[in-house]
């Protein structure tokens, strides 16, 4: 299996048709075994752990940017994110670390509302 | 292990959910638009007190593979980058440690150190609903033709021509 023909230099300007991948493998390693069941890990299955990495990242960038409204800014943000990964299946696993953001006065004010509406048993 | 963190379940997720009808959220300070005070760290963040420190890869990476994927972008918010960049940590452990082992051991059940199961993916351009919430389809990568204890991925993605997926059924 041919791996990594290229070397690693950073000098390509087009998006990725020279590399194979671009990121690193070792801090990829880290994290895999930062949990707890692993012992070892195969090269081949880091290596394309690696490369589905990359492939997650523009998967994740662009339906956030498709489904928010970034068509008309131009520009992609942190609640686009957090909408996506609510509504994309695909993304539910994501939902504990990309929760909506709120204002504090708007959370206190819909706290409020619910209080009234329950009777307030507080 | 519980598999606990594999529910897809919106409303049953976060500890923080239990003001709001359906989702869960975060506070955040009033502040004027577009003034984004959070520091430009790699490691460790202390934005949500329940998190430790995990290890995250280069934000420079993660920023550039986003901003090649959507080139219309003009610019891409810094929390945005660094919100991705924990959820490419997240998504590696999610892989690692949930389905991945889930499947060997699911495998290996039955069969000591002779049969080859590994764990794979579909990850193409259009990924179907359940590519991250289902067990995964099961493909084998061997050497020289014989069965290996050996995990690994594949992938349907055209971009990777040496891995052969074989389905075992």
């Amino acid at each position: 299996m041919k791996m990594s023909q290229n070397s690693s230099g950073k000098d390509d300007q087009a998006s990725g048709s020279k590399k194979p991948i671009s990121l690193p493998i070792s801090r990829v390693r880290l994290i895999m075994k930062s949990s707890p069941d692993v012992s070892s890990i195969n090269q081949d299955a880091l290596f394309l752990t690696t490369k589905a990495t990359e492939l997650f990242v523009q998967h994740l960038a662009l339906s956030s940017f498709n489904n928010g409204s970034g068509k008309e800014t131009n520009s992609l943000s942190y609640s686009d994110l957090a909408n996506t990964a609510q509504e994309t299946e695909t993304f539910h696993f994501l939902t504990d670390i990309l929760p909506k953001k709120i204002l504090a006065q708007d959370y206190l004010n819909s706290l409020e509302q619910m209080q009234e509406e329950e009777g307030a048993d507080y | 292990m519980d598999g606990d963190s594999s529910t897809t379940d919106a409303s049953q997720l976060g500890i923080t959910g239990e003001y709001m009808a359906s989702s869960h959220y975060v506070l955040q300070p009033q502040e004027d638009d577009g003034d984004e005070n959070l520091n430009d760290h790699e490691d460790g963040s202390s934005k949500e007190n329940y998190r430790e420190q995990d290890i995250y890869l280069p934000i420079a990476n993660v920023a550039r593979i986003m901003k090649n994927a959507v080139p219309q972008t003009g610019k891409i918010a810094k929390d945005a980058k660094e919100c991705v960049q924990e959820c490419v940590s997240e998504f590696i452990s999610f892989i690692t440690s949930e389905l991945y082992l889930q499947k060997f051991r699911e495998a290996m059940k039955g069969e000591k150190g002779m049969a080859g199961v590994t764990v794979g993916e579909g990850l193409s351009e259009d990924l179907s609903e359940d590519s991250f919430t289902n067990p995964l389809p099961a493909g084998i990568i061997t050497a020289d033709g014989q069965q290996q204890n050996v995990m690994v991925y594949t992938t349907s993605y055209q971009q990777i021509p040496t891995v052969q997926q074989i389905q075992f059924s």
